[in-house]
């Protein structure tokens, strides 16, 4: 467990890690519109853009204002023209000077008019009269100069020129008193609406903006509240539901998305866990085997050692006696054929065979058990080859016979020569054998491929046997033929069966009686094709 | 003239009388020693113990060695006659029940001259033993000491 135990606080630790800190956005709540990004901005950009189009508004009344100014002043003066030239003409024609100042003075009270001025130029007069009131001061003024034209019974008469000027002061004065009044109102107006509209939308939409920044930064996957502003509910949902909803879902994604995450790993450990723990078992069952091949292997050794010494001293200790047993039989039988009568004789001659029979049985014995001892030394053989001297020897040994033998080509196998020399022998002698009251003995030796292996025959078309006891072929001792009718022992297909099991192979029978028989081995059928045999059964 | 005794070492009473009735058949003149254990070989072959006062550089014509004797081992001796100058040449032949494939090398191995197994039958026994006496003493030509 304690993977699992290691493993889960670190994906603790990992969410810790990767889960946002509250920052500055998210740090305090409350109203401070000045003191971040949005309102700031907003107020800036508001004041901004209004104060322009105040300053523009302002400027184009001003503009329009300063017009209706110049044109009432020069209204002004064209009335004085039209109403007191006709008056003033006749003053001067009477050269009422003081009725002149008079007139002049009453006309200088118009507004903005500043200066007045009346000169005749009649003839030549030397020093032509002159009357000025009021006085230029500034630069921007606006001045008429009228022709004074008295009518003197029916003819005009031009006697002088009346000179107004007016100034363009009091024009500025009220448009910079009316500018700075505008702009002041529009200042106020406008800064007013602008704290107004960032008052709304934090209400609207910052404060919420807040809450939301300080939910996301408290949020974690386990504590499962979900998102809620608190507001008076829109009439129609609007956009910071839809955000809410998208993040509710989000949430719920989130959290579903990790969860599946836990599970994924939860069930990752536990994967990981039970195949750790199937891997443990993998070892200790080696371990467990390995212990009880060690086992098997020395017990196996004791037990061919053992088999070993009673090879030994079966060959020794029992053959020594039975020589005995023979030869003073013999002794008898022939040193006192006088004293012991006919049936004594043979009883002695039943003992002698009897020894015999024994000694041969010691043999095939002994020749068994050394068939499964000893190292194997794995060469290619020729089987060809070999099978050809095997019954080359079966002829030599028994002149007498015409067997046909057939033997296949270029068969090969990997085995060792002296024990699959006693194989063949083995076989080929039984095919020789039990072919000896075939009309037209014939036995053959040959390789066919089964599954894509080779399996080698010897076949022969001699006595056959029953089917029903082809398992006791191979064990020692056992004969399916009576010894009157097949001479033998027993122990050549049980020699023959272990030779072909330390090869790593199989050995089977096919026959009937009268009609021959057959019979299979395969080597190294555990392998691979093409792969190296060594001896499974290793020494012994 | 050398010797033509036959040294005989097998310690079975039964044996001993089975392989002198053998050669009594088949006829060999020579005279045959028994030794009975493997110590009593050696006091022949090196004239000690009872042997004392034989002729040391006298060996035995050809010497017949049981493998299992008690005490000192056939092959034991086998390997004292090789070591010793005076025996080292004397034709040596195992014959034993035993048909023990490591007997049978470690013999060669010591240097024997023949590994005869002792056929059960004892008409065989007689022919090998004729065959045996015929080529060691006949045919067989000795080394000189
Ligand atoms: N080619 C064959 N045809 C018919 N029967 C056979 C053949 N080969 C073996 N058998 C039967 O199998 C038995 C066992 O054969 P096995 O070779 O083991 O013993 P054996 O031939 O009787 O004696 P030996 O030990 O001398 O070979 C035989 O007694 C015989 O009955
Ligand atoms: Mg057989």
């Amino acid at each position: 467990m304690d993977t699992a135990g290691d493993v889960i606080p670190a994906e603790h630790d990992a969410v810790a890690a990767t889960r946002p800190r509250p920052t500055l956005a998210a740090g305090t709540g409350g109203f401070r519109p000045f003191s971040r990004g949005i309102g700031l901005r907003l107020l800036t950009l508001i004041i901004l853009f209004s104060s322009l189009v105040t300053l523009l508004s302002t400027l184009s009344q001003l503009y329009i204002d300063y017009h209706r100014d110049v044109s009432d002043i020069e209204r002004r003066l064209e009335e004085i023209e039209r109403t007191n030239l006709d008056s003033l003409a006749s003053s001067l024609w009477h050269v009422d000077t003081d009725q002149l100042r008079v007139q002049l003075d009453g006309l200088l009270r118009l507004p903005d008019v500043e200066m007045l001025e009346v000169r005749e130029t009649v003839g030549s007069v030397a020093n032509p009269l002159v009357v000025t009131v009021g006085g230029s001061h500034g630069t921007s003024v606006i001045e008429r100069t009228y022709p004074i034209i008295y009518d003197d019974r029916g003819t005009p008469r031009p006697i002088g020129m009346l000179h107004v000027s007016a100034t363009l002061e009091g024009v500025y004065r009220r448009l910079l008193e009316r500018g700075v009044v505008i702009l002041v109102t529009q200042g106020v107006k406008t800064f007013l609406v602008s704290l107004f509209i960032l008052y709304i939308v934090h209400r609207l939409v910052t404060r919420h903006l807040v809450a939301i920044a300080e939910f996301l930064g408290e949020f974690t996957l386990h504590a499962g509240e979900a998102l809620v502003l608190r507001r008076r509910r829109p009439p129609a949902r609007d956009e910071l539901d839809q955000m809410v909803d998208a993040f509710n879902d989000m949430r719920g994604n989130l959290a579903r998305a990790y969860h599946d995450l836990r599970e994924a790993n939860r069930a990752l450990v536990r994967d990981n866990e039970a195949r750790r723990r199937a891997e443990e078992e993998v070892t200790r069952l080696n371990a467990v085997l390995e212990q009880r091949v060690r086992q098997r292997t020395a017990e196996l050794e004791a037990a061919n050692a053992e088999l070993s010494s009673f090879a030994y001293s079966v060959s020794h200790d029992l053959r020594a006696p039975l020589r005995r047993i023979e030869g003073f039989g013999q002794m008898l039988q022939e040193g006192y054929v006088e004293i012991i009568d006919d049936k004594g004789r043979h009883y002695i001659e039943r003992i002698r065979a009897g020894t015999r029979e024994m000694a041969e049985m010691i043999d095939s014995f002994l020749k068994l058990s050394r068939s499964t001892r000893g190292e194997l030394t794995v060469e290619p053989l020729d089987l060809s080859a070999m099978a050809a001297d095997a019954v080359a020897k079966l002829r030599e040994k028994d002149p007498d016979r015409s067997v046909g033998a057939t033997i296949a080509p270029a068969v090969t196998v990997e085995g060792d020569r002296k024990l699959m020399a006693v194989v063949l022998s083995n076989l080929l002698e039984n095919a020789w054998k039990y072919t000896r009251r075939a009309d037209a003995a014939a036995i053959a030796f040959g390789v066919e491929s089964r599954a894509g292996r080779p399996v080698y025959f010897v076949r022969d078309n001699g006595a056959g046997f029953d089917m029903a006891f082809v398992d006791r072929l191979f064990i020692p001792f056992h004969r399916l033929h009576k010894a009157e009718d097949f001479e033998g022992i027993g122990i050549g297909l049980a020699t023959v069966q272990r030779i072909i099991a330390r090869h790593g192979g199989r050995v089977w029978a096919e026959g009937e009686p009268g009609q021959g028989a057959t019979f299979y081995f395969t080597c190294w059928e555990g392998r691979e094709p093409g792969e190296q045999p060594n001896d499974p059964a290793g020494r012994g | 003239m050398s010797s033509q005794t036959i040294l005989l070492v097998e310690d079975n009473p039964d044996d001993v009388e089975l392989t002198l009735l053998a050669f009594r058949r088949s006829r060999m003149a020579n005279e045959i020693l028994v030794a009975w254990n493997g110590e009593e070989a050696l006091d022949y072959l090196f004239a000690t113990g009872q042997y004392v006062s034989r002729d040391v550089n006298d060996p035995p014509a050809l010497v017949l060695l049981d493998l299992k004797l008690p005490g000192l081992g056939g092959l034991d001796v086998l390997r004292r006659i090789r070591e010793h100058p005076v025996t080292r040449r004397v034709p040596v032949v195992i014959l034993t029940t035993s048909d023990d494939e490591q007997d049978i090398v470690n013999g060669y191995n010591l240097g024997v001259n023949s590994y005869i197994r002792k056929p059960v039958d004892f008409s065989s026994f007689v022919g090998v033993v004729d065959q045996l006496g015929l080529y060691w003493l006949v045919v067989n030509t000795r080394s000189p000491v």
